[in-house]
């Protein structure tokens, strides 16, 4: 099939077939910030945005990307840049492998999301081999508190 | 905190790269015209291989060859690979010796093709008897699982030793424990036991080779130890050192894992072989269940104190399954140095460490974050429990009365000028009486409180772990084109920060802005040597070396490129403690633990980047504590029924303990940088601290990990009065210390 | 020369009828969230000819109560389902279950549909929608039909749809005080599968309650009802404990578990009996219940 679609905000034309994974078709479009891991959806770190919405790019078959608006870590600088600075600032990254998907996760949190507890649930199926956790979740807050500034100026 | 001298923490070197989805690591590399390869692997646990018909697979468009151990022999001769036991070929030949072993290798123009036809090749056995036991596997009768390990090149075994032993380790006096153990006023034996598992890295295993002109290969992988595997990949398809070369790239984690050599040679050789690139990723699933995993153990504990709980003698008899291949193994024992170390934490008048590792016919084993000690300081630790328990001591008195201070005489002779024990163990116990905030002992993602039927309990738990001096490392530093400085590294950047340590200490030491200084992971021919990331000796050595570079880089006027080459350094070395606390509480209907807290309390001296030093506490804990509760391959009847991360469990953001950490600063540390090495630290005696806090919540000892809600369960509910359900299914009891023992003497164990 | 995997048609219909005749190709397969399909394709477990993706078709999104009832459209997100403010607040048990099914991102997009669709003894909203006395409503060749859960999943991963089958939505019956409660086992990890569930509804009028379900899921081929729940009606708040008690036994004497990770068959069962126990004293309001 061809699968038309808009990637990090710019057009995407792709001829795939209908079953191969959203994964399968930004990593062979050179688009590899997005990460192969489990392929089972439990780990996170294939997590990209569709339509808003935080998907396992392993699972999501990209007959139902076509026409979709989706976001990868590649596009997170213009989409959600106060993530990606938490994420660096805080130091919320080891190996970095999982990286990709924690900032997509958290850049797909909506306001509801506000304390830690929130966080780790939100969170809880990007899986972090090397961190425990700790500087991620502080990131992930940090990075909620300047979206809420971003949203309403103190 | 003691800085040697002004530091500035920038964000990591690689923060931005990473943040953004920049750094290309091993799997986002692959050359132009590559063939894929897929391994088509055994799915029996023992077998001879009869016949292989690859007939349907070279019928599917795209794959342009199937190839075969013959095949490969033909064309290399038939050394066989590993790090330090030379013992696995690089597919099987004739036999196969763990369900997951390769056997033959498609190789076609994508991946999915070369998979999908990997999928139709068809292999006919003969089965073998499996071995899947490994102190059967030691005892006589046991079916060989090679015919004669001792003539393998590298063979830490002889003849006189039972023919399915892969490595022993014996250190100390067993005679002497015996005289000691003998007018101890409490002795205590137990027998513990432990899973297989993964290193849990989330970045499977992928390794990329292209030939280059002249014979020689260039490879690039997940390879934690890139001058090692050189050695080794070029000894095994007989070339020389420098007609290989290890390209860099990161890592996404390893853990102890990523040291193979078996399956980067397999690529190497088969890009030779077909003269074109040829890239070999494994799935996540195919990694878990085909490639290395630790140890699991059987570990039986005598250990024994005075009247006033004193301890006296420490016995350590563990048997551990080594799987099929010894080749992963890459210390000279090709035995787990956790195990050499582990009666290192306390003073005791007699002490015996025996460690029998067993060839069966599972998955092989390598390392994993501290190998050995994990399993020895779950048995050792939660052994002291029970003998305060006999004693009538507290847990803490029996550990504080024993620990080392300094001037004091380790159990292996050595006098510590600095040993903190007791320091240690107060201040975790201290952190974790003064929880700033009384959610601070909850875990942090609970949703409800802990009800209040459930039962609380407390658990400590200590570990010691010696800094090596510095190990031989190499670095250059030379002017770049931008008016930067650029220094060439000879291993990946592996997570922990160690390509930040290098900018830090070296602008540090120039006196410059750690922005005009570059770090860059190099190749192989590019550096005279590195031993590989691994065994903590990451930051001591590079510290060492950065100093050197700089004096080296100001002596020759600071503008052309200088290389310098440490040796091993000659310092003495530091011991560093770990203390945890553990906070459960158990429901006592259900048997489900829930670990409030772990609180951490680490002997440290300087802290070079604390948040990355922060990370590496957190990350152990977090370790130890899946370790703990969670995580088993569940390897039965020679298959990995976990092999995929929904089965095999790893801790998530919500599930961990509330993570607290005192450090204990001040210490004396090694090298110009003065640190103790960090990061093999914490994840050792969680499970032991968990343990004995269910022990304590319970009143039952569950001496098998993990410490599932099912065990704990049975051993509450059981008709088996406070052992565990697989405890009271256990006729091994006592069958671990005859086993080492019969080993240790070179004679078979029994029946 | 034989291609490798083949490539399956996908069909993006735009109304329930179209998608009752693209599933009547031979091979064709309903696909929705495509949590399961998508890890079945990748794992080569599924290699469908037709797919049949059913997520444009607006009929299928609509979630409104009607009288006495809340009719939720096939495709509305397990997501959308347990942040629906009504849903909360009139039918709990749906929205805890549809919490707490995998991760964020399969929440994001697995549908209702494919939650009851899947039939896979472990997942979390059938015990829910059994004990709620839901129906699933479907159209296909034949005309449209309504099914209980238990009628519509026979067996271990199996349904009674004709292959043109479509889910359209399931209607959970709204009764004013009805209390429901679901509680899941996962002394592991809250990401994993239950080791068992338990789903509970009562009605209770002057302290007695005068209807109850018990539904259990993960202990056996699949989700059950409890029909000895029943016998609580009529008794009185001092009697409870008993009763419940009780009643659990029944419920762990009907479970028909097996041995997996999760826990040994003897392990599940018991848990059965806890579970069923303490999901009853919840929501009748016992007290002490688990908070
Ligand atoms: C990582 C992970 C964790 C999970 N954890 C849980 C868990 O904890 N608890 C739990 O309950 N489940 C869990 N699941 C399974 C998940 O619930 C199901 O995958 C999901 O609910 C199915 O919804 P879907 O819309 O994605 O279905 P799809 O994958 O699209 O379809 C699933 C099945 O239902 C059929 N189907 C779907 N919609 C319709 C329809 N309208 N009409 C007819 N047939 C239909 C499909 O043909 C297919 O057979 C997990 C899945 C993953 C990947
Ligand atoms: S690779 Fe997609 S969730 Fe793990
Ligand atoms: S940073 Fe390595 S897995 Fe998270």
């Amino acid at each position: 099939m061809k699968m038309h679609a808009r990637v990090n905000g710019s057009p995407f034309v792709a001829e795939v077939p209908a079953t191969s994974s959203l994964l399968e078709v930004l990593r062979g479009a050179g688009l590899t910030g997005t990460k192969e891991g489990c392929r089972i959806g439990v780990c996170g770190v294939c997590t990209v945005l569709v339509d808003n919405r935080p998907v396992s790019s392993c699972l999501y078959l990209a007959g139902c990307a076509d026409g979709a608006d989706i976001w990868t870590v590649e596009g997170m600088a213009e989409h959600a840049p106060s993530v990606v600075d938490a994420f660096v600032e805080c130091e919320g990254m080891q190996c970095g492998i999982c990286t990709p998907g924690q900032i997509v996760a958290v850049a797909s949190m909506g306001p509801d999301v506000r304390d830690e507890r929130d966080v780790r649930h939100y969170l809880s199926g990007n899986l972090c081999r090397c961190t425990g956790y700790g500087t991620i979740v502080e990131a992930a807050l940090d990075a909620q508190a300047r979206r809420r500034d971003e949203v309403a100026p103190a | 905190m003691t800085l040697a001298w002004p530091r500035v923490a920038g964000p990591r070197v690689d923060a931005r790269d990473k943040a953004t989805g920049a750094t290309r690591y091993s799997a986002d590399v692959e050359p132009e015209g590559a063939l894929h390869a897929a391994v088509v692997r055994s799915t029996v646990p023992h077998a001879e291989v009869l016949a292989v018909d690859a007939s349907a697979a070279l019928a599917i468009r795209g794959v342009t060859a199937v190839v075969t151990a013959q095949d490969l022999e033909r064309r290399f001769g038939d050394e066989l690979c590993g790090r330090r036991v030379r013992d696995m070929p690089l597919l099987a030949r004739d036999k196969v010796r763990f369900s997951g072993e390769g056997i033959a290798v498609v190789l076609a123009t994508t991946r999915q093709v070369a998979e999908d036809a990997a999928a139709l090749v068809v292999v006919e056995y003969r089965e073998l008897t499996p071995v899947l036991d490994a102190l059967a596997a030691l005892g006589p009768g046991s079916p060989r699982v090679h015919e004669a390990p001792w003539r393998y090149d590298g063979a830490v075994v002889d003849q006189s030793h039972p023919p399915n032993l892969q490595s022993e380790l014996v250190e100390g006096d067993p005679v002497a424990v015996d005289e000691v153990l003998g007018r101890a006023a409490h002795v205590v034996t137990r027998t513990y036991r432990t899973p297989s598992g993964h290193q849990g890295y989330l970045e499977p295993q992928c390794w990329t080779a292209s030939p280059r002109p002249g014979g020689r290969v260039a490879l690039l992988g997940t390879v934690k130890a890139p001058y090692r595997l050189r050695e080794q990949t070029a000894k095994t398809l007989g070339l020389a050192l420098e007609a290989v070369e290890i390209d860099p790239v990161p890592l996404g984690g390893d853990f102890g894992g990523k040291g193979g050599v078996v399956d980067p040679t397999l690529c190497a050789a088969l890009a030779l072989w077909a003269n074109r690139p040829v890239r070999l990723a494994l799935r996540a699933g195919e990694d878990m269940s085909a490639t290395d995993a630790r140890h699991p153990s059987v570990v039986e504990v005598s250990v024994g104190c005075d009247a006033d709980g004193a301890l006296l003698a420490l016995r350590v008899d563990a048997v551990f399954d080594g799987g099929a291949y010894a080749a992963v193994k890459p210390i000279p024992s090709a035995n787990l140095h956790g195990m050499a170390e582990c009666a290192l934490g306390y003073r005791l008048e007699a002490f015996s460490v025996r460690s029998a590792i067993a060839y069966t016919t599972t998955l092989p084993k390598g390392h994993m974050r501290a190998p050995g000690a994990p399993q020895a300081a779950f048995a050792i630790e939660s052994a002291l429990d029970e003998l305060a328990s006999a004693a009538g001591v507290s847990p803490v008195e029996l550990r504080r009365r024993s620990v080392l201070s300094g001037g004091d005489r380790d159990a292996y002779g050595h006098v510590w000028d600095e040993a903190r024990g007791a320091e240690t163990l107060d201040a975790a116990l201290e952190a974790a009486d003064a929880a700033p905030r009384p959610e601070d002992r909850e875990r942090p993602g609970r949703r409800r409180p802990v009800p209040s039927g459930w039962r609380r309990g407390r658990g400590v738990a200590l570990y010691a772990r010696p800094t090596a001096p510095p190990a031989t490392t190499s670095l250059r530093l030379a002017p770049g084109d931008d008016g930067r400085l650029v220094v060439e590294l000879p291993f990946p950047e592996t997570g922990t920060g160690s390509h930040s340590v290098v900018r830090d200490e070296l602008a540090a030491a120039l006196g410059v802005d750690p922005e005009n200084v570059e770090v860059r992971q190099v190749s192989t021919g590019l550096l005279p040597y590195d031993p590989g990331v691994g065994a903590s000796r990451v930051t001591v050595g590079l510290t060492a070396a950065v100093h050197q570079l700089a004096s080296r880089w100001w002596e020759s006027g600071g503008t052309e490129a200088v290389t310098v080459e440490t040796g091993s350094g000659t310092d003495r070395p530091a011991l560093s403690y770990c203390a945890q606390v553990a906070d459960v509480a158990v429901d006592p209907e259900t048997g489900q633990v829930l670990v409030s807290s772990v609180v951490t309390a680490a002997d440290v001296a300087s802290v070079l980047r604390p948040r990355s030093h922060r990370m590496q506490i957190d990350g152990g804990t977090v370790m130890g504590y899946g370790f703990a509760c969670l995580e088993d391959l569940l390897e039965r009847d020679g298959q990995v029924w976990a092999p995929n991360l929904a089965e095999l469990r790893l801790p998530t953001a919500a599930d961990v303990p509330s993570l607290r950490t005192v450090l204990v600063e001040g210490g004396r540390g090694v090298g110009p940088a003065n640190v103790k090495a960090v990061g093999e630290l914490t994840n050792v005696p969680t499970a032991a601290a968990i343990a004995n806090a269910v022990a304590e919540a319970t009143g039952r000892r569950v001496r098998q990990l993990p410490l599932t809600a099912e065990r704990v369960f049975w051993a509450l509910h059981g008709e088996t009065g406070g052992e565990t359900g697989d405890e009271a299914r256990d006729e091994a009891r006592g069958e671990a210390r005859n086993v080492a023992r019969g080993v240790a003497r070179g004679e078979e164990g029994p029946a | 020369m034989t291609e490798s995997s083949g490539d399956a048609a996908f069909l993006v219909p735009g109304t329930v009828e179209a998608a009752v005749e693209a599933l009547g190709a031979a091979g064709a397969v309903a696909l929705a969230g495509g949590t399961s399909i998508g890890l079945m394709v990748g794992q080569g477990l599924l290699a469908p000819s037709v797919l049949v993706w059913l997520g444009r078709i607006p009929e299928l999104s609509v979630l409104e109560e009607e009288d006495g009832g809340m009719s939720i459209g096939a495709t509305t997100t397990l997501a959308a389902l347990a942040a629906h403010p009504r849903v909360r607040a009139t039918v709990p048990a749906l929205a805890d279950a549809a919490a707490s099914v995998g991760n964020t991102r399969v929440r994001a997009v697995a549908t209702i549909g494919g939650a009851v669709g899947h039939a896979d003894p472990r997942q979390d909203l059938p015990p829910a929608l059994l004990a709620l006395d839901a129906r699933v409503e479907v159209a296909g060749r034949r005309g449209r039909r309504r099914l209980a859960i238990d009628e519509l999943i026979d067996g271990f991963m199996s349904t009674v749809l004709d292959p043109d089958e479509v889910i359209t939505a399931v209607r959970v019956p709204l009764v004013v005080g009805r209390r429901s409660c679901y509680l899941r086992y996962t002394p592991g990890s809250a990401d994993d599968y239950p080791t068992v569930a338990a789903a509970a509804t009562a009605d209770v009028a002057d302290g007695v309650p005068t209807a109850v379900r018990l539904a259990i899921g993960g202990a056996g081929p699949a989700a059950y009802l409890v029909p000895e729940a029943e016998e609580l009606r009529g008794v009185p708040e001092g009697r409870w404990a008993s009763a419940t008690a009780e009643v659990a036994e029944s419920a762990a004497r009907r479970a028909d578990p097996v041995d997996d990770r999760l826990g040994s068959a003897a392990y599940k069962r018991r848990m059965v009996a806890v579970w069923a126990r303490r999901v009853l004293e919840r929501c009748l309001g016992a007290e002490g219940a688990l908070p």
